[in-house]
């Protein structure tokens, strides 16, 4: 019998999954190289150790040397937010929280970029885009009552020597850099409604410098009291993060002191705050006037929680394409050391974000939707893979660069998991000639007429032989559709039928394997033990899986259906 | 302006709401020169003082009408001649020269569409006057697919943004004025729907034209899905409703057409056949394309469902549905299984686009099957016991299947897959019978082994 070839026996992989079934690459990272314009010292020597995850191969081992070194030098903040990294207690460090000047203290803060100043003396040609922004900012009607001339003054200093010392003078979109004036008052309405970050050291210390007066805040009051404690809210966790899901580093600088409250206090006092925070916010500053292109943002952090936007975005709470490169690749680096995917997502969304609300649709857009989607997929949670599907759809369809046969193919399968015949109909439509020629496409395609026809017999040799991640897709079906092929053989067969038969032309893994099947759905007494073999009397089952099958069908999950 | 509102006071008096609607129509193409004169009659200003005058001080008139409907009525037509002014203008036939784009045409006449939504919710407009509405959002849809297809062909003017999200939404960048639209539409919907008055005067006559008009909508923006919604409020008001039959037959052949499209998206092909088959009835018989409409689902359907294929006299007046169905037709019939892969290939782009290609995919089964009758019948009979009828030979080799199959199908299929699509015919109810795996055949039910094909 030729059947021992063909099903091999299981390979005792983490994930137990049959290797034939499973693609012998994962390409999760596409081999791309990190953008060119990093002003990061690249160190190319250092090979990065095998590692050992599922479908880690040369392939994906290339793409992630090219990940470790595209930033080795940077000590980077790991496990999360918050967290304290190096940083001198300073004696003020929270008590001037108005008007912090980020955009600045960011850049120059240790964790991010340390590494731009050298050529600052040099003698600069400005553009005449810069010298048009600095003449918009001293325009009158350009003038926000409350920010003082000298405020305005500093923080175009700041913007423009920032710009021109990590060398974005020339990137930076200077027709749509919010004004001056726009940046203090955003960063103070930020101060005061608690989305302000502390950078590091020189945030500090500005911040300490800055404005002698503050804006009362419960939070600024309390941590005057406990000046000890360094990694408090180091960036940011937002508001929300505070009042719902204090962590431990947050509550030894905010909670410590009320410990001694009732837990009703506590969060009355929370509410409080909360509500101090979004009334100044209304009162004190209007927001300012939409301005007439995307935002461009200004924030350097790598990392950064995602939060659904209730608001127009601000330019220092984003991070600018340049930033969001390094992001990407620290988040590889991070899924590959750590694999924690409740960190990943919550960080591949908050980049998501990042790409909308500035509008960057382009290549790397390409590259962060795919690589989000394929470490979705992996992980089961087909809302985020539909979601990342979706875009991909479009941004495929506007042209870009990326690997549109891979996730076309995908697409076609995910639909026929959650059954949307609409949705499948509208990706045969998408295939152009071409795509049909491809070996993914042809798959899936193949996959969805098998199934159409009921072919089950081809549907199990397809699924023992999918290209790139679809083995993923597919798993999620096989079982229903196994269902579907015993209901099938049940009724067509008399009076049995061998049991290695069903394992074979349902892709069982062995024998053992085919029986836990049946004895799962109680078809116990449909095996007998013969002389030589184990049968299975498809005459007798009746509807056993019928019911069985009519059931898995309708519980198709339409999660993160569109 | 004063012609206008003299048609206006006419079709008031006798109550002809089509009449009414007329004064209110911005079809440039009828009567250009008339809307052009309209919209020359005055600047804004004079414009309100002479509806004003018109509506409320003019002696001449005698009109029974409140004062809150008389207002409801001047802001429309003030609204009304705004809208003139862009159509007019974007159609370059403004004597100013003025410009302007489908996005502002249709702003403004869904300005002028909310102010006659208004008129029924607070200025008691009686529901004769309903052909008001259907104007309105007849044009409506129109104009959103024109500002859509503008902004588009202009790369798509990206706004500010509006809403929050994380991602974009390549559909609303698309159709973001059909979107609009169908909203505005489902408030015209909503409008006729909760009219509580008693049916004789209820704006409930209006429902089907407006749903009508929502279907098409939904279906051109890809989410024919949202039609369910509307049909499942229609179907728990359905108490309160006139009957069905009394309304015009065009709405109910339009929306019978509809509900058979969207039971048969939703595979419920017996119901689709049910709706299909009584739009098929009522369409009037000169409405050609209506009826080819009809025909691309209702054929697929019967194929599915009764297992029948068109007649080429039924197929005679539609050239288009010829070469849409014909040659599958003959293949299924011939079960011929290379003959109608190739059809479903060749029309493959078409069937897609009109949704049908899962279903007609499907009928590669009746294919299959007929080639199988012709196996079992090539088979001839069994040595026929002394006295009875012969019995056709019901034990067929699974290799006999196997070699019609490889002949029909032109390619080669192992014994497991012949099996698996034997089972499937037995599984569908194609096939009376059974498979003895060991022994390698078919064992044929005696009595009926094709059910329904005489054999």
């Amino acid at each position: 019998m030729s059947w021992t070839s063909s099903v091999p026996p299981p390979p005792g992989a983490a994930y137990g999954y049959s290797q034939s079934a499973y693609p012998s690459q994962l390409p999760y990272f596409p081999p791309s190289p990190v953008s060119g314009s990093l002003p990061v010292a690249l160190d190319t020597s250092s090979p990065s150790p095998q590692h050992p995850h599922l479908g880690l191969t040369a392939d994906a081992n290339r793409t992630l040397q090219l990940a470790t070194t595209a930033f080795t030098p940077v000590p980077v903040r790991t496990g999360g937010f918050g967290q304290p990294f190096a940083q001198p207690p300073h004696p003020n460090l929270y008590a001037a929280p108005a008007n912090p000047p980020q955009t600045v203290n960011a850049a120059s803060a240790p964790g991010s970029t340390q590494h731009q100043h050298p050529q600052s003396e040099q003698k600069i040609d400005w553009p005449d885009s810069v010298r048009s922004y600095v003449q918009r900012s001293f325009e009158t009607k350009n003038l926000i009552p409350g920010v003082s001339r000298e405020e305005m003054q500093t923080k175009l200093k700041e913007t423009i020597s920032h710009a021109r010392d990590s060398g974005i003078m020339y990137t930076t979109d200077w027709d749509n850099m919010p004004l001056p004036q726009v940046l203090v008052q955003s960063e103070r309405l930020q101060a005061l409604t608690g989305f302000g970050r502390i950078g590091g050291v020189a945030d500090a210390m500005e911040r300490a410098q800055s404005q002698p007066t503050s804006k009362k805040r419960k939070s600024s009051d309390l941590s005057e009291s406990n000046p000890m404690t360094p990694g408090r809210s180091l960036k940011g966790p937002s508001l929300q993060d505070r009042i719902s899901q204090p962590s431990s580093d947050q509550s030894s600088g905010m909670d410590a002191p009320l410990s001694a409250k009732s837990k009703f206090q506590k969060q009355a006092e929370k509410r409080q705050r909360r509500f101090d925070g979004g009334y100044k916010s209304t009162y004190r500053s209007p927001s300012p006037p939409p301005s007439t292109g995307p935002v461009v943002g200004t924030c350097t952090d790598l990392e950064k929680r995602y939060l659904r936007l209730t608001s127009a975005p601000k330019a220092s709470m984003v991070r600018p394409e340049h930033v969001l490169h390094q992001t990407l690749d620290l988040l590889k680096k991070k899924w590959r050391k750590e694999s924690n995917y409740n960190y990943i997502c919550d960080q591949f969304k908050s980049l998501r974000q990042d790409l909308t609300v500035q509008r960057i649709r382009n290549d790397f857009t390409v590259s962060v939707y795919e690589i989000h989607a394929r470490i979705a997929l992996e992980k089961g949670d087909l809302g985020e893979y539909n979601q990342c599907q979706t875009q991909l759809r479009a941004l495929y369809a506007m042209g870009l660069k990326g690997n549109p046969v891979e996730f076309k193919a995908y697409r076609i399968l995910y639909f026929i998991h959650t059954a949307n015949r609409t949705a499948l109909n509208d990706a045969i439509a998408d295939l152009t000639t071409a795509d049909k020629e491809e070996r993914a496409i042809k798959h899936a395609l193949n996959v969805r007429s098998a199934l159409a026809l009921g072919n089950y017999h081809r549907f199990f040799q397809l699924y023992l032989d999918v290209p790139n991640m679809g083995a993923y897709l597919m798993d999620m079906f096989v079982k229903r559709e196994r269902l579907a092929a015993l209901a099938n053989m049940c009724k067509a067969y008399k009076p049995d039928l061998k049991l290695r038969y069903i394992t074979e032309e349902l892709a069982f893994e062995s024998d053992a394997e085919a029986a836990q099947f049946i004895i799962d759905q109680n078809g116990q007494e449909l095996l007998q033990e013969r002389e030589d073999s184990i049968i299975f009397l498809a005459g007798n089952a009746k509807f056993l899986f019928e019911t069985a099958r009519s059931e898995a069908f309708r519980r198709v999950d339409l999660k993160g259906q569109i | 302006m004063d012609a206008l509102i003299k048609e206006f006071r006419a079709a008031y008096a006798a109550e002809r709401g089509n009449d009414l609607a007329k004064t209110l129509t911005p079809d440039l193409t009828e009567s250009p020169d008339r809307l052009l004169a309209i919209w020359n009659s005055g600047g804004p200003q004079s414009i309100k003082d002479d509806l004003k005058f018109l509506f409320f001080r003019d002696k001449s008139a005698q009109l029974r009408m409140s004062r809150e409907e008389g207002e409801g009525w001047q802001e429309i037509y003030f609204t009304y001649w705004k809208a003139l002014g862009e159509i007019l203008a974007v159609e370059g036939r403004r004597k100013d020269g003025a410009k302007s784009s489908w996005t502002k045409v249709y702003e403004a006449w869904k300005e002028f569409t909310s102010q006659i939504i208004r008129g029924y919710t607070n200025h008691d407009f009686e529901n004769w006057t309903i052909p008001c509405l259907y104007v309105a959002g007849r044009y409506m849809r129109l104009y959103a697919i024109r500002a859509d297809a503008e902004r588009s062909a202009n790369g798509g003017a990206d706004d500010a943004v509006t809403n929050f999200q994380d991602d974009f939404d390549p559909e609303t960048e698309k159709h973001k004025s059909l979107e609009d639209c169908a909203r505005q539409l489902n408030r015209i919907f909503n409008t006729c729907l909760s009219d509580r008055a008693p049916l004789a005067e209820s704006r409930k006559w209006g429902i089907y034209y407006a749903i009508n008009l929502l279907f098409k909508t939904y279906f051109k923006l890809n989410s024919a899905s949202l039609s369910k919604n509307v049909l499942k409020v229609l179907s728990a008001g359905r108490g309160d409703m006139p009957d069905f039959d009394s309304f015009p037959k065009s709405q109910r052949v339009t929306f019978k057409y509809y509900e058979g499209v969207l039971a048969f998206l939703e595979e419920n092909y017996v119901e689709a056949e049910k709706h299909l088959t009584l739009a098929w009835q009522m369409c009037h018989r000169d409405a050609t394309r209506n009826l080819e409409l009809i025909l691309t689902y209702l054929i697929p359907c019967h194929l599915l469902t009764t297992h029948t294929l068109p007649s080429a006299k039924l197929l005679e007046p539609f050239p288009r549905l010829q070469k849409l169905f014909l040659k599958l037709a003959v293949a299924i019939k011939e079960g011929d299984l290379r003959a109608f892969d190739q059809a479903l290939t060749d029309g493959e782009d078409e069937f897609v686009k009109r949704r049908i290609y899962l279903t007609l995919e499907r009928g590669r089964d009746i294919a299959l099957r007929n080639l199988l009758r012709k196996v079992f019948l090539a088979g001839g009979f069994a040595e026929a016991k002394e006295g009875e009828a012969p019995v056709r030979r019901t034990r067929v080799p699974v290799a006999e299947f196997s070699a019609a199959m490889k002949l029909s199908g032109g390619e080669e299929l192992d014994a497991d897959e012949v099996e698996c699509l034997l089972a499937n015919m037995i599984y569908k109810n194609l096939m009376k019978g059974y498979i003895a795996h060991e022994r390698g055949i078919v064992v044929l039910s005696k009595n009926g082994a094709f059910p329904g094909t005489g054999v």
